[in-house]
């Protein structure tokens, strides 16, 4: 039944009743009346006529005008409440959950065909979303077995005692570039894993201030060379539910970020607070920073910022998003401020697991 | 020791091969999970480099069929995936290791050795190179009879270089067995430690024994 069917069909159900309580009213009034005519005999005609009448306009019009008003907002109610729930229902629905239908209502209304032709929709965008991850995922897995060739040809090659300095240098040169090919092939083979929900989180309770205090060790080893001093400002005890090895490998990447972005002699904070019932790392480092209208942008995949103004650094420029990915495999989120020339600070927020005897 | 090589891309397949023959080895072939099967049951094997995709009958089948004919041979898996759940997977039906594509050709070989090795073979509680001593029990490290301080992650550096010492360890290995990495951090994080485990071991004695072989690894060894 279409939406203006069913509200003619309703209206005139309200408008029936409006007319009969109208009526009821009505008779109600005039037997009243009757009394009143037999006790007042001392007013006159036309005193009893203009008082029938603002009682007949009390009795009636007011009734009817509440009871329409009220009849009206029901119906309306009634009609739009489909609306606000396919608004909500729509409103929930990302790039990751397209399989997710509407809700229909199943009476074939002009709603209903909307929420079907939306369903449609989606089910083709999903389509299309899932081709593309599948593209990614099969283009990466394709690449891994020439990559091999080359890598184990190279390296093969390098062992020939007989080459000269210079082809040794190259074909080493040759192996590193190819060996970065490699990691971003990982990387990107890791994200679109994660984007089809084909990677699975071996989680169990994980002493984060132990990997933190592990990481801040490696930090200081990584920042020696170009003396940057690292800190590690508090470190409390913190249980999260977590897969112990993308936990290090998240706090690796912000350690080797702080480090490669920083400045000679600069400085690299840690730390990690329980806040509100999640555990918070926060890694700040100085060094050139991200510019504002960057900042959005940094978890983007091969986002590199402006390229005229950011140092080269050797990077796969996948780590941030896989950072990010990361955090929110684990339930968390992660953040990045940045004062330009001055601090830029990352903040990983995890919640905490919940508090189990404790083991001695 | 005789190692059969399951790989179907014939590149890959013969230069695992040469490097394997390199390093002493002799190696078998095949390019199929039905071949290997055969193979395998014709020869007594040492070990087995099994590549999971394989035309017709995978690596995982093959290594099943191989468990089932109570074979202990040890088997390595190789992988273009690359899945955490697929290196469980293998563990569990009977692999010894696991190796995601690309690989490092010094690490498949410094794996191959290990597997081949397993029993008893230097697991001595002293490890020697030249003037270089390290008593696994105590964790002590000496050189030229001086002591050498090391923070806990150097001593397991400079262990698992002794454990193979003479022989080219990869970066990966390396991550994986100092540091638990199953991934590839892209940091030099190990050319940083090897520099420091240099200072501490190389830089004031003769001859050096912490070498770099470019683009391939790191060896710890008398001569260079």
């Amino acid at each position: 039944m279409t939406i203006r069917t069913r509200l003619t069909l309703w209206y005139s159900v309200v408008l029936c009743a409006v007319a009969l309580a109208v009526m009821t009213a009505a008779l109600y009034h005039e037997f009243v009346i009757e009394k009143h005519h037999h006790r007042y005999q001392g007013k006159s005609e036309s005193e009893r006529d203009s008082e029938d009448l603002i009682d007949i306009l009390t009795w009636t019009v007011v009734p009817a005008v509440a009871f329409g008003l009220a009849g009206g907002w029901w119906l309306t109610r009634q009609a739009l409440a489909p609306v606000a729930s396919l608004t909500q229902a729509a409103g929930r629905i990302t790039e990751r959950n397209l399989g997710e239908e509407l809700p229909r209502t199943g009476n074939a209304d002009e709603l209903d065909r909307l929420a079907g032709v939306f369903n449609d929709m989606l089910a083709r965008l999903d389509d299309s979303f899932n081709r593309t991850r599948e593209f990614t995922l099969h283009a990466s897995h394709e690449l891994k077995t020439p990559l091999t060739v080359l890598c184990g040809e190279t390296e093969t090659a390098l062992r020939d005692e007989s080459l000269s300095a210079a082809e040794r240098e190259r074909a080493a040169s040759q192996l590193d570039e190819l060996r970065r090919l490699a990691r971003i092939v990982d990387g990107l083979t890791l994200l679109a894993k994660a984007d089809a929900g084909q990677v699975t989180l071996k989680l169990e309770p994980v002493r984060l201030d132990e990997l933190v205090r592990d990481n801040f060790e490696d930090a200081r080893i990584l920042a020696e060379p170009q003396g940057i001093q690292v800190e590690l400002t508090a470190c409390e005890e913190a249980t999260v539910p977590a897969d112990r090895h993308r936990l290090r490998q998240l706090l690796l990447n912000l350690a080797d970020n702080a480090v490669k972005y920083n400045q000679p002699q600069g400085r690299v904070t840690m730390s990690l607070r329980r806040v509100d019932g999640v555990a918070e790392f926060t890694i700040a480092n100085t060094g050139p920073g991200i510019p504002a209208e960057f900042l959005p942008r940094v978890f983007d995949r091969f986002f590199r910022g402006d390229p005229a103004h950011s140092p080269t650094v050797e990077g796969c420029g996948l780590g941030l998003s896989i950072v990010q990915w990361i955090a929110s495999a684990h339930s968390g989120s992660v953040k990045v401020d940045s004062i330009p020339s001055k601090i830029t600070t990352v903040t990983v927020q995890l919640p905490l697991a919940e508090p189990a005897p404790r083991i001695a | 020791m005789r190692v059969l090589v399951v790989e179907d891309e014939k590149k890959t397949a013969s230069f695992v091969r040469k490097a394997l023959q390199a390093e002493g080895f002799a190696v078998d072939v095949c390019h199929n999970g039905d071949d290997a099967l055969a193979a395998a049951r014709a020869t007594p094997f040492d070990g087995i480099v099994l590549d999971i995709m394989l035309p017709g009958r995978d690596g995982l089948s093959v290594l099943r069929q191989l468990r089932e004919r109570k074979s202990a041979t040890p088997v390595l898996l190789l992988s273009a995936r690359g899945e955490v759940n697929e290196r469980v997977e293998g563990l569990n039906a009977g692999a010894d290791d696991y190796l995601p594509k690309p690989f490092e050709l010094a690490e498949l070989v410094a794996r191959v050795r290990a597997l081949t090795r397993r029993s008893g073979e230097n697991k001595s509680t002293v490890l020697r190179v030249a003037d270089l001593t390290l008593h696994t029990i105590t964790h002590r490290a000496q050189r030229g009879g001086a002591d050498i301080e090391l923070t806990a992650r150097e001593y397991r550096l400079l262990e698992f270089l002794m454990r193979d010492a003479g022989r080219i360890c990869g970066r990966m290995m390396i991550l994986e067995k100092v540091w638990d990495y199953d991934f590839d951090p892209g940091t030099n994080l190990v050319d940083v430690y090897i520099r420091r485990l240099r200072e501490k071991i190389d830089a004031n004695f003769e001859p050096k024994l912490l070498h770099t072989v470019r683009g391939t690894g790191y060896v710890l060894k008398e001569q260079p």
